[in-house]
Order: C-alpha cells, then sequence, then structure tokens
C-alpha cells in the first residue's frame, strides 16, 4: 500500500485562548478525494491553510508528499487590473513552469471561463472569481489540491461543473477538499473527515459513516385501519428498543438491522392486520452529520 | 506572466508609474519656473508691501524643484510602495501567491521595480528641472546636478526600504506608509544634532542642494548608513514575512 499523499498526526494550533485544532491525526489516500466537513468554526479553514503553508502548527506533523500542489481559498481574490488569462497564467508559470500555455486556456475552458478569459478580474462576481482561483489551481496538473469550499459562491449549473471537475481529477490528483455542503462531499467524496471544535470525530468513507454511527435501525410499518393491536404486539417483542404509532404509521426500532429485519416480518406475519407499506428508514448523511456534530 | 511582469503590470496598469513621474515631473518645471519669476509673482500677490526676494539662480531654482517635490513626492512614494510592498493586506490575495511562490521570489521584483520606478522618477524629473532651468535662468552645476541626485535616489531607495519593513510589521497599506513617513520625519530631526547628523540617510537629501551650490563630497557616512540600514530592513522584512501566518 503507498504511503498516504497527506497526512497529519496530533496536528494542534492554538490561537491564543482558542483552540483550533485539537491533536488532528488523518490520512489521505494517493488519487483519492477526502471531503473535510464539519460546522462554521470547526477548524477546517485551519487545517487547509497548515496544509498550504499559510499557517503554522502549535504541536504536531504534517506531510504533503507532492511535487506540486494547487491551493484555492475560501474567497478568492487578485489584483484586479489583471485579466482572467494573467491570472492563470501567473499561476502556471509559478506552480508548473514546464507546462505549455496551451493548458491556460484550457483550463479556463473547463472552469467556463473561455468567454471572459482576457477580461479584467475586477468586474467579476464570486462565483465567477471562485471558478478562476479553482482554475489557477488546477493548471499544470498538480499532484495534490487543497481546496477550501470551491464551490460555495457557484449557482447549482455552476456547482455541478466544479463537482465533475472534482470528480474527474480523481485517481490523478490528491484532492482535499473542506465543504458544508454535505451534498457536495456525498457526490465526490471516497472518504471524509469530519472536525468538530477542531477535533476529528470521524474519518472514514461515506457508507460507514452512515452504517456504523451507533443509532438504532428502525422501519415505518403503514397499516390499514387501527393499529393499536400491532403496537402492543410489538412492544411485548424483546428485540424492539422503540414502538411509536403516528397516525397509520409505526415506526419499529431496534438494536440491530438484522434482528429487525428478521424478527419484524415474522411479527407482523402473526399479527392478524392489513399491511400497506413496509421500509426502512434510511438516514441521511445531513443527519448523520448533525448527530456526529451536535 | 512572471512575477517581474506583475510588477511592471500593476506599476502601468494602476497608473502608480504615472503618479510618481506626474508629481516629480510637475516640480520639475514649477521649481525653475517659479525661482525665476518669483519677483513678479510676489509683486502681484504683495498687495503694495515691499518684499525683498532672492535673484533667480539655478542653484534656487533646483533647490526649489527638490524641496517641493519631495514633500508630496516621498508621501506617493511611501502609498504606491506600501501598495506592492503590504500584499498580507488582502489574505486572500497573499494566499494566492505565498502558496505559489516564496517570500524572495515575492518581494525581489516589487523591492526592485519600485526602487527604480520611484528613484527613477525623481532622477527624470531632475533632468527635467535641470534643462528647464539651463533655458529660463543658467546652466546649473551638471557634476552637482548628477551626484546630488543619485545620493537623493539613494535616499529614496532607502524609503522604500523601510516601507517594506514596516509592511512586515503592520498589515495594512495606510498604516505602512503613515509609518514609514513618520520614521523619515523622525530621522530629519534626529539629523539635526550635528553629532549623528552626517551619519543619517537624512542626510542625503541635503546633499543636492549642496553639491549643486559647488560643495564638498562629504556624505560617505550617510551613504554607508543608507545603504546598511536599506539592506538591513529589508534582510529584516524578508525573515518577518516569512514567518507571519496568513
Amino acid at each position: 500500500m503507498s504511503s498516504p499523499a497527506v497526512a497529519t498526526g496530533d496536528l494542534t494550533k492554538q490561537y491564543r485562548e482558542t483552540l483550533a485544532l485539537d491533536a488532528v491525526s488523518l490520512s489521505v489516500r494517493r488519487g483519492s478525494v477526502y471531503g473535510l466537513v464539519g460546522p462554521n468554526g470547526a477548524g477546517k479553514t485551519t487545517l487547509l491553510g497548515i496544509l498550504s503553508g499559510l499557517r503554522r502548527q502549535t504541536a504536531g506533523t504534517f506531510s504533503v508528499d507532492a511535487a506540486r500542489i494547487g491551493v484555492l481559498s475560501d474567497t478568492p481574490s487578485f489584483d484586479s487590473w489583471l485579466t482572467a488569462h494573467e491570472v492563470v497564467d501567473l499561476s502556471r508559470s509559478l506552480n508548473a513552469p514546464d507546462t505549455e500555455d496551451a493548458a491556460v486556456d484550457h483550463v479556463l475552458h473547463l472552469t467556463g471561463l473561455s468567454d471572459v478569459a482576457r477580461r479584467k478580474v475586477g468586474g467579476f462576481s464570486r462565483g465567477m472569481l471562485q471558478r478562476l482561483g479553482l482554475a489557477a489551481a488546477v493548471v499544470g496538473e498538480p499532484d495534490v489540491l487543497l481546496l477550501d469550499e470551491p464551490a460555495a459562491a457557484l449557482d447549482p449549473a455552476g456547482r455541478r461543473e466544479v463537482l465533475d471537475m472534482i470528480t474527474a481529477l480523481r485517481g490523478t490528483s490528491t484532492v482535499v477538499f473542506s465543504s458544508h455542503i454535505l451534498d457536495d462531499v456525498q457526490q465526490v467524496c471516497d472518504t471524509v473527515g469530519i472536525l468538530k471544535a477542531g477535533q476529528i470525530v470521524y474519518e472514514g468513507t461515506l457508507a460507514e459513516l452512515v452504517r456504523n454511527t451507533g443509532h438504532d435501525a428502525a422501519y415505518h410499518v403503514r397499516i390499514r385501519g387501527s393499529g393499536d393491536g400491532l403496537v402492543g404486539v410489538l412492544r411485548s417483542c424483546e428485540w424492539t428498543t422503540g414502538v411509536e404509532l403516528d397516525g397509520d404509521v409505526i415506526t419499529v426500532s431496534a438494536s440491530s438491522a438484522p434482528v429487525l429485519e428478521r424478527e419484524l416480518m415474522r411479527c407482523l406475519a402473526r399479527a392478524d392486520v392489513p399491511i400497506v407499506s413496509v421500509a426502512p428508514i434510511e438516514r441521511s448523511l445531513e443527519d448523520v452529520f448533525l448527530e456526529v456534530t451536535q | 506572466m512572471t512575477l517581474w511582469r506583475l510588477e511592471v503590470t500593476r506599476l502601468i496598469r494602476s497608473y502608480r508609474i504615472w503618479i510618481l513621474v506626474g508629481i516629480f515631473g510637475f516640480f520639475g518645471v514649477l521649481g525653475p519656473l517659479t525661482a525665476r519669476f518669483l519677483p513678479e509673482i510676489v509683486d502681484r500677490l504683495g498687495g503694495g508691501a515691499e518684499i525683498t526676494v532672492p535673484d533667480a539662480t539655478p542653484e534656487l531654482a533646483m533647490a526649489q524643484y527638490l524641496g517641493n517635490a519631495l514633500q508630496l513626492g516621498l508621501l506617493a512614494i511611501a502609498f504606491v510602495a506600501a501598495l506592492a510592498l503590504a500584499f498580507d493586506a488582502k489574505p486572500e490575495m497573499a494566499a494566492f501567491l505565498r502558496t505559489r511562490a516564496t517570500i524572495p521570489q515575492i518581494l525581489t521584483p516589487r523591492y526592485v521595480l519600485n526602487m527604480a520606478a520611484s528613484a527613477g522618477s525623481f532622477l527624470l524629473a531632475s533632468a527635467v528641472a535641470f534643462v528647464v532651468t539651463a533655458v529660463m535662468i543658467d546652466v546649473p552645476n551638471v557634476g552637482g546636478t548628477i551626484v546630488g541626485s543619485m545620493l537623493v535616489g539613494l535616499y529614496i531607495c532607502f524609503a522604500i526600504a523601510l516601507t517594506g519593513l514596516f509592511a512586515s510589521v503592520v498589515r495594512g497599506v495606510p498604516g505602512t506608509a503613515l509609518l514609514t513617513i513618520g520614521a523619515l520625519i523622525l530621522l530629519s530631526i534626529v539629523g539635526l544634532l550635528p553629532a549623528v547628523g552626517p551619519w543619517l540617510p537624512s542626510d542625503l537629501v541635503g546633499s543636492y542642494d549642496a553639491l549643486i551650490a559647488g560643495g564638498d563630497f562629504v556624505y560617505w557616512r550617510a551613504v554607508a548608513t543608507a545603504l546598511v540600514l536599506s539592506g538591513a530592513a529589508i534582510a529584516v522584512s524578508v525573515h518577518r514575512m516569512e514567518h507571519r501566518e496568513v
């Protein structure tokens, strides 16, 4: 197994009274897309700032194993008198001087800025600046990309394009990106790290996160007619951890999903009640995120 | 686009080079003109009162240029240099540069080209003042004008090095520029002390008039101090900026 492209060990950052990062240890697999999520003030920007060399850690270690690193700050800003082409070309000449000039036009095209490539950036909207920042970050195909909220200021179409770009980088670049938009994370990330008050409270795949977060498995059972009898039967079963009736829907919980799936059907078969539907309650990433971070 | 070309583009597109050339050029013409027509000006504004004014001489014309140009010129130089050197004032812009280049790579073109633009503007305007003086009054001391201009040019470079130092102490552009102006004024006041005056860079400003008037070159100490302090200010600014977080 290859060494991680980005790794931190007990990384700590203290700002006077505030502990921004508290012994953060994470590992980002080479070629993967790693989502750093967490509520505002969790330490995402501080962590990316340290990884990109803009801030220094108070304690701990980190490594970014890359010849070229592309960085996008959360609110990119450029000299207003430069054109979009000049901004990306400056980034190319600094980050990847051996890359051909044509790469500049290529990334401007990818980010949808070809039409305004010769316009000065002073009049650009925040969304356009974000696209430009992304173009400047990806030009020269960096080995590691550190993106702070890359899609935050974009409209839905722009966000889709940016997420597609990030997805396309998988395998060639290692991408670490922070976001508070869980849907974005869900769409493009292999692995997530959830930061809460400066600590990593979860690191792993999204599927594992949803599956393993310590919460009861639950089903909705929709019935026709009175459900009181069935509720009584279910409550008497020792494997249930919760049975709630709300109108014609009974919510049945158990500590184990396999037990629930097996026993619930037996119970329903025994009960003489018309069943309309039986469906598992899918927990969204947002539910899990809120559960983990609150 | 390289960092050198970025700096040239900044000076041109943000009109900063034209501001410097305009200010110094304006006084390069105005200084000799006011010296030449001072009696007439005083006569018109005097309201009948009898005021004695010195005769128009090349020395007076060049002194008028320096006196007027350097006051406003140093203010402009400090702000123009601060706009380039205090690049941490906007953290997002600083992040773009700092994650792609080292601090010496970022600062070198900014120091060199701002010094060249500022000192060059002064030297150019000094040449203009020389020509206007020669046409309107008489030819000033050529050697004194050249050496005096170069010494003031060195003082301007020192002022920019000082701006860089303050840019590494505070982040804002106004703060950087005002600290620079304050430090230059303080140095001028300290320079009034006979024991330390000849050692201070502010002594270079006085060399202009004195050398054009035919005075001896006695400015080695001020030159040495300006060079040493400029180098030290630049080195400290690089060190501080390398260790500053954005």
